[in-house]
C-alpha cells in the first residue's frame, strides 16, 4: 500500500531509532519531517518542527516532553504554543484525533505497533491526510488481526467549532 | 477580444456556404459544425437546435460520468463508501482514487501541453477559463477513447475550433447590440418590455447602422419583425433565441455551452466521423488494423505526400528522397496538427475552412486483397484536398529546397515555412492538386506503385519503403545491395527477352553486330555465374564520389526530369513534350538502336549513381525499344512493377558495365532514352572494354544524328516529339523487341526530326550542359573504374583492358563534341 510517488510528505513524531527507517521512509517520499523521540539515535533530530502544507500550519512533536503523555489539555498548551490548526503527537502507540479549540490534535499511534509502556495492545497504525483547500480528510489505516481498516474523518479549517465527523 | 473578430478579408476561395444552409459563412463554429457532421446541413433551423442540444446533453453526461471527484461525496450514496478499496492508497484500480490518480497524470500532460499554446494569442488562450475548457475537452476525450490516449499536438487541434466558436458568440453579441429589440425575451410571442425606456433608447443609439431598415428607424419606436432583417442576421437570432426549439439548451451560438460544442467538433474532427479521414489515426503509432501497407498511418499518408509530390514535381521530389528526407520528418507535425503550426491563426482558419468543406466519406472501399494500393489519405476528398495542400506547401518552397545541399537545411526550411505567404494561391493550388490526387490514387498508377511496394516490402525497413516506393521510376536513395540484385534479375530477363528479339535485326553500324554477338554471349555467361553481384559491390565504392557531382547535376537537369517524369504519369502535367512521346514513339529506334549500343556500353561503365542520375533525366516510359509496336503496351508497362524495376535495372546494368563484364551491355538497341545526352555522357565514360571501340564508331553516327537533329527542329512527329532528344536508347529498356524498329528506323532519324520547338532547344542547351558535367564525372571515375576492372571475371574483360583505354579517351573526345553542339543549339 505504501508505494512512492502517492504521497507527498511524511511527518514522523519520532522514534524511528536507526537510520535505516529514515531511509525506508525517504525512499517513499522525499519530503521527510522528524522531530526526535526518546529512543532516537540521531541526534540531530528537532524537538518540535512546524510546517504549512495548503492552508494548514501543521506542528509536530514526540510528546515525551508534554507531561502528562497524552493529556489533551497540555498538548492544546503546545498547539497554542507553536501555533497550529493540526497538532501531530505520538509516543502513547494508540491513535487517537481531537477536535480542539478550532485546531485538530493527532496522534497516529505506532506504525509498527512497537511496545508500549502505557498502553496494552498496540496495533500499527498511521494516519494519512488529505488536505484540500480549507478542509482536511483523515484515513486512518490500522492493522487489525492481520487487516487493513480504514476510517475516515472530515475537519474543515473554520473558526467555529465543528463536530469531527468520526 | 474585438479585435480578433474575424473580420478580416476572405479569400475568395473560402466562405464556402453549402448551397443548401442558410448565410452561415461568416459564423464559423455553426459552418464548421454543420461540415463536420455534428449538424445536419438541413436549412431548419429548429433541426439545428435540436441536435445541437442533443449533442451538448451528451457531453454533460460524459462530463459527469467522467470527471471524477472522490472529495466530493457522491449523490444517492448516503452510506460510507467502502473505506478499504476507496483510500488513497488504494491500489485498486476500481477505487474512485485510482481513477482520481490517473486523471491527475493525463491532465499534467495536457497541461504541460497547454501552457505553451499559442503563446502569441495568449490574450485569450492563456486565460484561466479559456485553458480550464480546454483541459476539461482534452481530458474528457481522452478519457472517452483510452486507445488513443492524449498525444501531444491535440490540443493545437482543438484550440482553432474553441476560438472560432468564440468568435461566433462574439459576433452574437454584436449583433445583439445592433437589433437589441431583436433580443428581448419574446416569450410565447409577447415581448416582455419591462424597462421600456432604456431599451428604446439604446435603440436610438444604434440608429445609425447602416445595416438594415432598423438602423435607419433611429427615432421610432417601431419594432421590425424578424422577417424583414437580413438572413444572416434572422439566423442570428433565431439560433440564439432562449425560447426557441429544446430552449436554452438549444441556443446554437452559446457561451455557456462553448465547451460542450468544442467538444462535439473535436470528437469528430478526430474520429472522422464514417469518414475516410480521422486525425485520431496520425497519433497513433501503430499500424492500422485494414492497413495495406503495414505502416502506421500517419508514415503512410507521408508516403502519400510524397507520391502526389512525384507526380507534380517529381525533380522536387527525387531531390528530397536523393538527400534523404523522410516525408514524415515534416508531414508529422504538419498532418498531426493539420498545418496548424505552419501558419498564423487566421491564415490557418481560412484553410481549415477548406478543408472542412471537402467531403470526407471515402470514395472506394480499401480492400485488403486487391493489388491496387491505394492511400487512405487520399481516399476522401477532405483527405486528397490535405494532401493537396501539404503538396502545394513543399511546391512553394521549392525554388529554396533544390538549392539545398543537406537534409538539415532541407528540413529547416520545411519546417519554418514562412510567415507571409500569399495563402489564396496556395490556397488555389492546392484545390488543382486534390482532383490529381484524386485521380491518382485510383489509377493504375498506383497498382505499379503497390506491385513495387509489395515487393520491395520485405526488403525494406519500414521507414524506407516510402521513399523506395513513391518514385517507382526513379530509385535514386541508397538500397541495400538486395534491391540491385533483385532488379539485376529482372533486368537480366528483359535483356535475354530483347537479346532474342534483336538477334533478328540488321544493325547499321557493323560495329553492332560484334557487339551484338558478344553482348550474347556475355549475358549467356552472366546467367550462370553470380557475378552481378560481385559487380555491384564494386561499384558501390565509387558512388560516393559520383554521388554529390550527380546530385548537382540532376539540379540541373530537374526541368527535363520534370517533364519527363510528368509524362509518366500524367501526361497533362508535362512540362516538355517530348518526354511524354518518348513512350509513343517507336519509330526512332533505328537509330536509336544503334545509339542503345553505344549507349549501353558506355552506361555499362559508369557506376550505380551515374545509373541513378541518368535514370532520373530517362523519361519515365522507357522507350520502347521497338520502337511502334508496343508504344502503349510500354506505357503500361511502365508503370508496371516489372518495367519499372528492369528499366532501373537496365540502367544499373548498364551502368556496371565497366566493371561487368561487357555482357552485361543491355542489348536492345531499340531501347530508346528520352535523355540520349546524359546517357551519352555516361557511356562515356565507360572504361576498357572492348565496347569501347564500337562505341567510339557509334559515336560517330550519334554524332552525326544529333547534328541532323539539329536540322529537323521544325519537323514534326504526330504525336511524338520526342526526338527532341536524339532518340537515345536507354539500354535495356523492358520489353521489347526492337528488331523490327530498327530496319525501318534507319531512314527515319533524319526525317523524324521531331518537333523542337523552342522548348526543345532549351532543353538541348539544358542537355548539353549537363553532358559537360557529366563528361567531367566520368572523366574524374574513369580513373576508379580502371582500378576496378580487374574486379571482373568475364572473358572480354581480359580482351578489353588494354584498348579499352583509348576507346574511353576517344569517346570523351565525342561527348565533349556533342555537348558543344548542343550548347550551340
Amino acid at each position: 500500500m505504501l508505494v512512492p510517488g502517492k504521497i507527498q510528505h511524511i511527518i514522523c513524531t519520532g522514534n524511528l531509532c536507526i537510520k535505516e527507517v529514515q531511509d525506508y521512509l525517504k525512499t517513499l517520499c522525499p519530503d521527510l519531517h522528524i522531530t526526535r523521540g526518546e529512543y532516537d539515535e540521531e541526534t540531530r533530530y528537532p524537538e518540535t518542527k512546524t510546517l504549512t502544507i495548503g492552508q494548514f500550519k501543521l506542528g509536530l512533536c514526540h510528546g515525551h516532553q508534554v507531561i502528562p503523555w497524552g493529556d489533551l489539555d497540555s498538548l492544546a498548551m503546545l498547539q497554542r504554543q507553536l501555533d497550529v490548526d493540526i497538532l501531530v503527537t505520538g509516543h502513547t502507540h494508540q491513535f487517537t484525533a481531537y477536535k480542539h479549540e478550532g485546531g485538530v490534535v493527532i496522534n497516529p499511534g505506532s506504525a509498527t505497533g512497537a511496545y508500549s509502556s502505557i498502553t496494552y495492545d498496540v496495533n500499527p497504525s498511521f494516519v494519512l491526510m488529505d488536505i484540500d483547500g480549507l478542509r482536511v480528510v483523515v484515513y486512518v489505516y490500522e492493522l487489525i488481526d492481520g487487516e487493513v481498516k480504514v476510517d475516515k474523518i472530515d475537519f474543515k479549517k473554520t473558526t467555529t467549532a465543528t463536530h469531527s465527523a468520526h | 477580444m474585438s479585435k480578433e473578430i474575424v473580420k478580416e478579408e476572405a479569400p475568395s476561395s473560402s466562405g464556402v456556404a453549402p448551397a443548401e444552409s442558410p448565410a452561415f459563412a461568416s459564423l464559423r463554429g455553426l459552418q464548421w459544425r454543420i461540415n463536420l457532421g455534428i449538424l445536419p446541413p438541413s436549412s431548419s433551423i429548429d433541426d439545428l437546435r435540436r441536435v445541437t442540444a442533443d449533442s451538448r446533453r451528451r457531453y454533460a453526461g460524459l462530463r459527469r460520468q467522467l470527471l471524477v471527484d472522490p472529495h466530493v461525496p457522491k449523490d444517492g450514496t448516503s452510506n460510507s463508501p467502502n473505506l478499504v478499496m476507496d483510500n488513497p492508497l488504494s491500489q485498486n484500480p476500481d477505487s474512485t482514487w485510482s481513477q482520481f490518480f490517473r486523471n491527475a497524470e493525463l491532465e499534467k500532460m495536457v497541461n504541460q501541453d497547454l501552457s505553451r499554446l499559442y503563446p502569441e494569442h495568449e490574450s485569450y488562450f492563456q486565460t484561466p477559463g479559456c485553458q480550464g475548457m480546454l483541459r476539461r475537452i482534452l481530458l474528457l476525450w481522452c478519457l472517452r477513447h483510452p486507445e488513443c490516449g492524449y498525444r501531444q499536438g491535440m490540443h493545437e487541434l482543438l484550440a482553432p475550433l474553441l476560438y472560432v466558436l468564440h468568435v461566433d458568440v462574439e459576433r452574437l453579441s454584436e449583433v445583439r447590440k445592433l437589433y437589441e429589440d431583436q433580443f428581448i425575451d419574446k416569450f410565447d410571442g409577447f415581448p416582455f418590455e419591462e424597462n421600456g425606456g432604456p431599451c428604446n433608447f439604446d435603440f436610438k443609439k444604434f440608429s445609425d447602422s447602416g445595416e438594415d431598415e432598423i438602423g435607419s428607424q433611429g427615432n421610432s419606436k417601431k419594432v421590425c419583425s424578424l422577417d424583414e432583417l437580413d438572413p444572416e442576421i434572422q439566423a442570428i437570432v433565431l439560433l440564439s433565441d432562449a425560447y426557441g426549439a429544446e430552449g436554452e439548451l438549444g441556443i446554437v451560438l452559446s457561451e455557456k455551452f462553448m465547451e460542450h460544442d468544442a467538444y462535439c467538433m473535436f470528437d469528430a474532427l478526430m474520429i472522422g466521423a464514417r469518414g475516410s479521414v480521422a486525425m485520431a489515426d496520425f497519433f497513433a503509432s501503430s499500424p492500422a488494423a485494414e492497413s495495406q501497407s503495414g505502416l502506421p498511418p500517419v508514415i503512410e499518408a507521408s508516403a502519400a505526400l510524397y507520391y502526389l509530390l512525384s507526380i507534380v514535381g517529381s525533380s522536387l521530389h527525387t531531390h528530397l528522397v536523393e538527400l534523404g528526407v523522410e516525408p514524415q520528418y515534416f508531414a508529422l507535425r504538419w498532418l498531426r496538427v493539420l498545418f496548424g503550426r505552419e501558419f498564423s491563426l487566421q491564415n490557418l482558419l481560412f484553410i481549415w475552412d477548406e478543408i472542412f468543406s471537402e467531403d470526407n466519406s471515402p470514395l472506394d472501399k480499401v480492400s485488403e486483397d486487391s493489388d491496387h494500393f491505394s492511400f487512405k489519405l487520399l481516399n476522401s476528398c477532405r483527405g486528397a484536398l490535405i494532401a493537396a495542400m501539404a503538396v502545394s506547401m513543399i511546391l512553394y518552397l521549392r525554388s529554396s529546397l533544390l538549392a539545398t545541399e543537406t537534409a538539415t537545411s532541407c528540413l529547416q526550411r520545411l519546417l519554418k515555412f514562412p510567415e507571409s505567404i500569399n495563402l489564396k494561391k496556395l490556397l488555389e493550388k492546392a484545390k488543382s492538386l486534390q482532383i490529381l490526387a484524386l485521380e491518382s490514387n485510383k489509377t493504375p498508377l498506383s497498382s505499379a506503385f503497390g506491385g513495387a511496394y509489395n515487393c520491395t516490402k520485405s526488403q525494406m525497413s519500414s521507414p524506407n519503403v516510402p521513399s523506395v516506393l513513391v518514385s517507382p521510376n526513379t530509385a535514386l536513395s541508397p538500397l541495400p545491395d538486395t534491391y540491385w540484385e533483385e532488379k539485376w534479375r529482372v533486368l537480366h530477363k528483359a535483356e535475354e527477352l530483347r537479346q532474342n528479339s534483336s538477334g533478328k535485326d540488321t544493325p547499321s553500324p557493323s560495329g553492332k553486330k560484334r557487339w551484338a554477338e558478344r553482348v550474347k554471349f556475355g549475358l549467356s555467361r552472366t546467367e550462370s555465374c553470380p557475378s552481378p553481384a560481385r559487380e555491384e559491390k564494386c561499384k558501390r565504392d565509387s558512388h560516393s564520389v559520383r554521388r554529390t557531382l550527380l546530385e548537382d547535376l540532376s539540379k540541373q537537369l530537374g526541368l527535363e526530369e520534370d517533364a519527363e517524369k510528368g509524362g509518366c504519369f500524367e501526361a497533362s502535367n508535362l512540362e516538355d513534350h517530348h518526354s511524354v512521346e518518348v513512350q509513343g514513339e517507336g519509330q526512332n529506334c533505328a537509330i536509336k538502336e544503334s545509339l542503345c549500343t553505344t549507349e549501353n556500353r558506355c552506361e555499362n561503365r559508369s557506376g550505380a549513381v551515374v545509373c541513378e542520375e541518368n535514370s532520373s533525366f530517362f523519361p519515365d516510359p522507357p522507350s520502347p525499344p521497338g520502337c511502334g509496336i508496343n508504344d502503349h503496351e510500354n506505357d503500361t508497362e511502365k508503370s508496371s512493377v516489372a518495367s519499372n524495376l528492369s528499366v532501373d535495372d537496365n540502367d544499373d546494368l548498364q551502368r556496371r558495365s565497366p566493371e561487368d563484364s561487357p555482357h552485361r551491355v543491355s542489348l536492345p538497341p531499340e531501347d530508346v532514352s528520352p535523355s540520349p545526352l546524359p546517357e551519352n555522357e555516361s557511356s562515356g565514360k565507360t572504361s576498357s572494354t572492348k565496347e569501347r571501340r564500337n562505341l567510339s564508331g557509334k559515336f560517330q553516327w550519334f554524332w552525326k544524328f544529333g547534328r541532323s537533329n539539329v536540322e529537323e527542329t521544325s519537323d514534326k512527329r504526330g504525336g511524338t516529339n520526342e526526338a527532341a532528344k536524339p532518340p537515345i536508347h536507354d539500354g535495356n529498356r523492358s520489353t521489347a523487341d526492337s528488331s523490327a524498329t530498327t530496319a525501318s528506323s534507319n531512314p527515319h532519324p533524319i526525317s523524324k526530326g521531331d518537333t523542337m520547338d523552342q522548348n526543345k532547344m532549351g532543353t538541348l542547351k539544358n542537355l548539353g550542359q549537363a553532358m559537360l558535367d557529366h563528361i567531367q564525372v566520368l572523366e574524374s571515375v574513369f580513373q576508379q573504374d580502371q582500378g576496378q576492372v580487374g574486379l571482373l571475371d568475364n572473358l572480354s574483360k581480359n580482351i578489353l583492358v588494354g584498348k579499352g583505354q583509348v576507346t574511353a579517351v576517344t569517346a570523351l573526345k565525342e561527348l565533349r563534341k556533342i555537348s558543344n553542339l548542343l550548347s550551340e543549339m
